[in-house]
């Protein structure tokens, strides 16, 4: 598969009052490839929100480069479609109205527009809401709502930033199963943030541990599991060991 | 979100359902409250302890306001206050709106406009009777003028404010969607702020009556404010009481409008406020 999403040699700064500037991320370099799925995985303050924020044209490198399909990202980029961890939902628009923006966007006629967003509805099973406001819905409802408009958008690769992280255990595992089943049909590239070991070894096609301050590349795993993969890949000896090789290279990272 | 059930939080702030009985009770002892005061009045002024030189009895403000409702004066003042507020009113939100909106999302306009703001925001509509009279008289112009200069600062302010406190993560969403600057102005930006823009207009409605009243009690041949100066000029207390209860209905009926269309304009804040 050729790559279409990449970062070469990438460094962010930020300065911070009259203190000397802190070092977001330092040095990150990663190739992602069209129809994987990769998680960024490390500890709160490592620099995976910045560098995702950076894949997504909302900030530039300091220096370095952030490439999609060999094309510099130096602004906004909708083929980026961000999934955001407070879900960013329009509260004045209905489902429907949320689902359809990027479509109106795209200047999708609105037949066409209802059309794909009822498919995009029923993909995260959210008929007979199409007429709630975002608020009158549970949290994660709301998150089932942002991945439907970002899917009916069709951006060419999805951008999710601990998008499960703020539901609770069990909707968490829902929405994973959701997310696998929905990603292994469409085989959308997906970079996921994550700092849970057991929700990238569940996702990930390959996984990407960071360490903290500054944020950097510690390692690159494949992960072997098996597709299509089940969020009870869980209680496998496989997954087991999987995440005990990857808790060392974490332990180390906590400790310090 | 549901008609009847309504929430009381309680000082502890547990939130419970008011039982039934509360909430048939309640218009009942309002109603209650109401007549027991009424009659207190009464009582106080046809046994002598409050001279009616101070005070009329409710039974003399009745029978004024049957005679002012019989002749049609007190239905024109109304009328007539309520085109002067409207006109100040619509005419304030036209100018203070888009100019609160261009302020907020472009800092040159707000720079220029900033200092002439804080100049004039000090001072209550009433002072500018004076001026206001000397360039266009004691017509209908002038009313509308105080109106609007009694008005249009708050207006601009709330604009302002709401329009600054649009959360930025929505505009980013909207831009990651494919949405340019256009569509960002009124997909986003302006959608997000009108709750706050609406019920700013609402507190300014307020006030553009008070600014009215006040202009119509200096110098004005017509209008509820006018009528309570009459009153007062002719020795008519009854009259002035008049005025001042049909004041308080008016504005309170323009208040239950104002509800409504905010209901309409805003349909999803609906379950903030029950």
């Amino acid at each position: 598969m050729p790559t279409i999403l990449s970062a070469e040699n990438v460094t962010r700064t930020f300065s911070i009052g009259r203190g000397p500037d802190v070092v977001a991320v330092h040095d990150f370099s990663l190739q992602v490839d069209e129809g994987e799925f990769v998680c960024l995985l490390g500890s709160s303050g490592c620099g995976k929100t910045t560098m995702l924020n950076m894949f997504a044209g909302f900030i530039q490198p300091t220096q370095g480069r952030v490439l999609l399909r060999g094309h510099p990202i130096t602004r906004i980029e909708p083929r980026c479609g961000v999934v955001f961890q407070s879900y960013a939902l329009f509260p004045w628009k209905t489902v429907q109205g949320n689902v359809e923006f990027g479509l109106r966007m795209q200047r999708v006629p609105a037949a066409e527009r209802r059309r794909r967003a009822a498919r995009f509805i029923e993909l995260v099973k959210l008929q007979g809401f199409e007429r709630h406001y975002p608020v009158e819905l549970s949290g994660g409802m709301q998150q089932r709502v942002t991945l439907a408009r970002i899917l009916a958008a069709d951006p060419e690769v999805l951008l999710m930033d601990e998008p499960f992280a703020a539901l609770d255990a069990m909707t968490r595992q829902d929405m994973q199963e959701e997310l696998l089943r929905i990603q292994e049909a469409s085989r959308k590239t997906v970079v996921f943030i994550t700092h849970s070991i057991d929700e990238a070894l569940i996702l990930a096609d390959r996984i990407v541990v960071m360490s903290a301050r500054p944020g950097r590349v510690k390692a690159i795993l494949e992960n072997t599991l098996p597709r299509p993969r089940h969020v009870s890949i869980q209680l496998s000896p496989d997954f087991a060991a999987l995440k005990a090789e990857i808790w060392t290279l974490v332990e180390s990272e906590v400790r310090t | 979100m549901n008609g009847d059930t309504q929430v009381a939080i309680r000082a502890d702030g547990v939130q419970r359902r008011r039982s039934r009985a509360h909430v048939s009770a309640s218009p009942l002892i309002k109603i209650a409250s109401v007549c027991c005061f009424v009659l207190a009045w009464q009582l106080a002024t046809t046994t002598g302890v409050i001279s009616p030189l101070f005070l009329p009895s409710p039974g003399q403000i009745v029978a004024q306001a049957q005679e002012l409702i019989a002749s049609g004066d007190l239905w024109s003042s109304v009328l007539i206050s309520s085109e002067r507020v409207f006109a100040g009113f619509a005419l304030a939100a036209l100018v203070a709106v888009p100019l609160g909106v261009v302020m907020a999302v472009w800092w040159p306009a707000k720079a220029i406009v900033d200092p002439f703001v804080s100049l004039l925001r000090p001072l209550p509509s009433i002072t500018w009777i004076p001026l206001t009279i000397l360039w266009l008289g004691i017509g209908e112009e002038q009313k509308v003028a105080i109106v609007f200069l009694g008005s249009w600062i708050y207006m601009l302010f709330y604009t302002l404010a709401s329009v600054q406190r649009v959360d930025p993560l929505l505009i980013r969403a909207a831009r990651n969607l494919g949405a340019r600057d256009f569509a960002v102005m009124w997909q986003v930006i302006l959608p997000a702020a009108l709750p706050g823009i609406i019920s700013g207009l609402k507190v300014t409605l307020a006030i553009a009556w008070s600014c009215v009243l006040s202009a119509e009690l200096v110098a004005a041949q017509s209008g509820l404010g006018a009528l309570i100066w009459q009153g007062k000029d002719w020795g008519n207390l009854p009259l002035v009481l008049v005025g001042m209860v049909a004041i308080s209905i008016t504005v309170l009926i323009a208040d239950a409008i104002a509800e409504r269309i905010e209901r309409v304009l805003v349909p999803w804040e609906r379950h903030r406020r029950g």
